[in-house]
Parts: structure tokens; C-alpha cells; sequence
């Protein structure tokens, strides 16, 4: 259990919000090479998927929930990311930064 | 595609098709209970209930996909040789027909209840609801077109020639969602995403109209990781293995 907390510990946590179909932060610098778990929290009442071809991720995250989504180890780089029910406006965008 | 590939190969091997009947009422009735609970399961065991249960459904599939190929091999085999009508299909009747059922009804359970869900934001937004619901007829037309057509055409294939397409289509089938279940095992943070294997959306873009199609048809992936590849092999393997194991038998037969 100590483990577990301790390997859980190193990973860096980093916080979405989806308020009226948009992202906020739209730009999310993280570590590159680091594995990242990334939270995200959809204020609207609506649902929504988060989903990124560059990142290989899917979630559909329902109105007033939070879902967590592991992603990296990533390469230095742009990684684009779009409310998959809302595609128009809901974009965004992941750095990963040495 | 799938749906397409399964009624023409009971079509092709001449099974009752009521069995469709019985997966679509188990997926569409499966596919609303997903969605209606969807708030409850995502919230399930810290978090992650969503990848388990989409992973439990993609492996429900592969498992029936696989022993529905393992029971195809010899068929697709004695096809080739002699006339078809020889050989009635011996496996275990019902058995059959709940590998087709799961088959389907794991895939539109899982698939349905996105939709469910989708159409759901727009409960509130009479106008948007309207431009989706066209939207989404005009997608669910164009794909059922789509499956009327490939149905057709895997019907007037010989058996010659089906069986052994149906081995190779099902087999990339299976590979595809073997890459999704890893991809639900990374998301929770189970398994190591490391870096990509290749990255070909240089050549097919997923965003693209073929990407798309490759996706829906094959489960395409421009940049699996190592762990997806992985996956991918041991989904194949069986089915790999089973031809081989029946051309080598086939072989040591002739030779006695």
C-alpha cells in the first residue's frame, strides 16, 4: 500500500475544466518523458468526450462528472485534443516541454 | 462491417438468422442500461469503471470472434477440396449461435450507448437536437447502406472464397479491438502508454476520411505503442495458429 502511494506520488497531476462546450486551460504545458495524470472536470451539465488521435485517448466524461486520464511518457510536441460532442468549439492543446 | 460479416457467413453456412434478432434486442436494451447508469459506472471503483467495462465488452467479442474463426478453419479447408454441402457444420449448434449473439450484441451494447448518451446533451436544446438527430440519420443511413451493401456482396461470394475472407476480415477485426482494450489499461494508468511503435499518420491520417473508415472497419491505429502491439499479436495468434495447425494436418493426411 506504502508502495503504491509512493510510485502514485511521482506521477504529476494536471486539472481540465469543460465549462460552455470549452476547454480551460485551451494550452496544457507538461513535462515531456513523464507519465501525467490528468483530470478533468466537465462544470456544464451536458456530456462530453475528450478525445485526442495524437494522444490515443477516448473518454466520455457526463455532465457535472470528473474523469482521470493517464497519458505520456510524451515526446517534446504539440498534442491536440476536442470535445468529441462538441468539435466545433470545444479545442485544445496539450505541450509536452523538456 | 462486423453485423455484415456475421449474417453472411450464417447465410453462407446456412444457420437460422433469428439469432440477429436476439442481439440487437440484448444491444439496444444493453447499450440504454450503459448509458442510463453511465454516471454510476464511471464513478465505480475510483474511477475507472468505464475502462473496465469497455474493456470487458471489446474482450467479450474477441473471445466469441475467435472461436467462431477456430470453427470456421476447417470448413473454409474442406471448402476448397471438395464440394461444401459434405461437410454440415458439426460444432454445437446453440454454442454457435451464442458466440454470434454475444458477438453482436457486446458491439452494439458498447457502441449504442454513446449515441444514447450523445443524443442525451441535447435533451434540453430542442433546435440542436433536431440538427443531430438529422445528422445522426443521415450517418446511421449511410452506414446501414453500407452494411446492406457489403452484406450483399459477401452473400454472392462462393464459399470458396468467403470463408477464407471472413478468417482474414474477422482476424483484423479482433486485432483492432485487442488495441483497445490495451488502450483502456493505459488510460487508467494499468499499463505503460511508452513511446509509439510508428507513427503513419503521415500516409493515413485518423482524422481523414480513410483513417475513419480504417478505424470503423479495422480498429486503425496511426500510432499503436508497444503495449498495443502486443495485444494485437496475441489476439491474432489463435486463429494464426489454427490455419497452420490444419494445413500441417491436412499435409500429414495426404502423405498417409
Amino acid at each position: 500500500m506504502w508502495i503504491g502511494t509512493a510510485a502514485h506520488a511521482e506521477v504529476p497531476v494536471f486539472t481540465l475544466e469543460i465549462r460552455d462546450h470549452l476547454f480551460y486551460p485551451s494550452l496544457l504545458v507538461i513535462p515531456a518523458g513523464t507519465k501525467v495524470k490528468l483530470i478533468v472536470l466537465n462544470r456544464d451539465t451536458t456530456p462530453e468526450e475528450f478525445e485526442s488521435y495524437e494522444l490515443n485517448r477516448e473518454k466520455v466524461i457526463m455532465g457535472g462528472a470528473k474523469a482521470t486520464i493517464f497519458i505520456g511518457p510524451l515526446a517534446p510536441g504539440d498534442y491536440p485534443f476536442f470535445g468529441e460532442f462538441n468539435p466545433k468549439t470545444a479545442q485544445g492543446l496539450i505541450r509536452a516541454e523538456d | 462491417m462486423i453485423i455484415s460479416l456475421l449474417l453472411a457467413l450464417s447465410r453462407q453456412i446456412s444457420l437460422n438468422h433469428r439469432w440477429i434478432l436476439v442481439a440487437m434486442v440484448i444491444g439496444i436494451l444493453g447499450s440504454w442500461l450503459l448509458a442510463y447508469y453511465a454516471y454510476a459506472i464511471a464513478e465505480a471503483l475510483e474511477g475507472v469503471g468505464q475502462e473496465l467495462l469497455n474493456a470487458t465488452l471489446y474482450s467479450a467479442v474477441i473471445l466469441s470472434a475467435i472461436l467462431l474463426s477456430l470453427h470456421v478453419i476447417p470448413l473454409s479447408m474442406s471448402a476448397s477440396k471438395r464440394a461444401f454441402s459434405e461437410r454440415r457444420p458439426n460444432f454445437f449448434q446453440p454454442a454457435l449461435y451464442s458466440m454470434l449473439v454475444i458477438t453482436v450484441s457486446c458491439s452494439v451494447a458498447r457502441e449504442g450507448s454513446e449515441i444514447w448518451i450523445y443524443v442525451s446533451g441535447f435533451l434540453y436544446d430542442p433546435g440542436a437536437l433536431q440538427s443531430a438527430m438529422i445528422g445522426g440519420a443521415i450517418g446511421a443511413g449511410i452506414g446501414m447502406s453500407l452494411g446492406a451493401i457489403a452484406y450483399y456482396l459477401f452473400v454472392f461470394m462462393p464459399k470458396k472464397i468467403f470463408l477464407p475472407f471472413f478468417l482474414v476480415t474477422v482476424t483484423l477485426v479482433v486485432g483492432g479491438l485487442s488495441m483497445q482494450v490495451a488502450k483502456q489499461f493505459m488510460q487508467i494508468g494499468w499499463l505503460e502508454s511508452a513511446a509509439p511503435m510508428w507513427d503513419s499518420s503521415f500516409l493515413v491520417s485518423e482524422q481523414s476520411w480513410l483513417g475513419e473508415l480504417l478505424y470503423a472497419l479495422l480498429g486503425y491505429d496511426a500510432s499503436p505503442s508497444m503495449t498495443q502491439g502486443a495485444f494485437y499479436l496475441a489476439a491474432i495468434m489463435p486463429t494464426i495458429s489454427g490455419v497452420l495447425w490444419h494445413v500441417l494436418h491436412r499435409r500429414e493426411n495426404n502423405n498417409d
